[in-house]
């Protein structure tokens, strides 16, 4: 093997390595970008959902179509976090690398939400007002319990 | 500054005149304590009340800030907001040590701590009025008028001016403590009795304007309306 030739395989190989990094780099933010955007639609139907239910008389076409959503995000969660796409990237996100230590924690804790999620669904096509406020307490403290253990506090 | 009730009387040293109105220091007391509370409420999940206070706090800046422009001459924003070159004379004076006499009133550099101190919190309750939590289900009474994101930005901002106050607070401590300790010139005595003791050197102090009745009543009125309306999301 010539001189030549060994540094073109070293070259071509460096150059794949620096490709291959850039790609998972690229990847990384797509995975993080879209899991912000998946928890703001979640947020704003949230939102949409606790103004209807704060009012004196909600409007409940409105509380189920919100609740709809959430309920239709909620059981992907896990599919949002991908081994590798936590705070070792040095990417700007809040996701605790606790998510990826305790994945059993974890799981338990979105599958709560699914759950409460789910059946706020059913509990909202049933049109009992005082039963749908309270499952949303329900979902509401699943959302705070996983955010108090694996998402970093604003500042 | 004397109260047309209580004209000035010789104390041992010097003479006692009247330099806080009752308003002004029941606002500066109740803004304390509405203050500390937000923020336990706020740190132990009591978001409920932490609205609550926090729009009790939006009654009493406004009230103050109508008790600038119609309260006694010692509150007043004209009285003790003063110009660039007079706070860089008096800060020289007090670097130096130069000012010994204890004045009445704001100095010129704690007019615009007062200014700072109710301009955060003016803004620190107007972006609160607009935060949403992450979970979407927490929100201030106005959050429904603006987008999730908007929310979030706000609640954001509500952060950071919640430290900005927090220093600005802390160095009004200091400054406290610097007159207390350095200048031997009290400053939480008057706030709470509304009377300080002054140097007859000082000179006969000029009779000062005093905020009417009427005045206190309709900055009251109006200040707690806009805060219980605010508080309703300006609904009904």
């Amino acid at each position: 093997m010539g001189r030549g030739r060994r540094s073109a395989i070293f070259a071509a190989t460096a150059l794949v390595v620096v490709v291959a990094a850039s790609a998972a780099a690229a990847d990384v933010l797509g995975v993080i970008q879209a899991r912000q955007g998946h928890f703001k639609e979640i947020g704003k139907a949230a939102k949409a959902m606790s103004e209807q239910l704060k009012s004196p008389t909600p409007a409940l076409p409105g509380v189920q179509a919100s609740v709809k959503q959430i309920d239709a995000l909620a059981p992907q969660l896990l599919t949002w976090f991908p081994a590798g796409s936590g705070l070792p990237t040095g990417l700007k996100t809040q996701a605790k690398a606790e998510i990826w230590t305790k994945p059993d924690e974890f799981k338990r804790d979105a599958s709560a939400f699914a759950d409460a999620a789910h059946k706020l669904d059913l509990v909202a096509a049933g049109g009992d007002l005082a039963a749908i406020r309270a499952q949303a307490q329900v979902l509401g403290q699943t959302c705070k319990t996983c955010h108090e253990a694996f998402r970093q506090r604003d500042d | 500054m004397t109260d047309g009730s209580a004209p000035p009387q010789p104390g041992r040293r010097g003479l006692i005149v009247k330099v806080w109105d009752a308003p002004t220091r029941w606002v500066h007391g109740l803004i304390i304590v509405l203050t500390a509370l937000a923020w336990w409420t706020e740190s132990h999940d009591q978001m409920d009340w932490h609205i609550r206070i926090g729009c009790a706090l939006l009654g009493l800046v406004l009230f103050r800030l109508a008790w600038g422009v119609f309260g006694d001459a010692n509150a007043r924003f004209a009285s003790f907001v003063r110009g660039p070159r007079t706070v860089l004379r008096y800060a020289i004076k007090l670097a130096t040590g130069a000012e010994a006499e204890a004045g009445v009133g704001h100095n010129p550099m704690g007019g615009w701590s007062v200014v700072a101190l109710l301009g955060v919190m003016a803004a620190e309750i107007g972006f609160g009025l607009f935060c949403v939590d992450v979970d979407g289900l927490e929100s201030g009474p106005l959050a429904d008028r603006v987008s999730f994101q908007a929310g979030r930005a706000a609640a954001h901002w509500h952060t950071v001016l919640f430290n900005v106050l927090l220093a600005l607070i802390a160095l009004h401590l200091c400054a406290i403590a610097f007159y207390g300790i350095v200048r031997r010139d009290n400053l939480i005595g008057p706030m709470l009795t509304g009377r300080k003791r002054v140097a007859t050197s000082a000179g006969e102090p000029q009779p000062a304007r005093r905020g009417s009745a009427v005045a206190l009543g309709l900055s009251a009125a109006v200040a707690a309306g806009l805060a219980l309306w605010a508080a309703y999301g300006f609904r009904a």
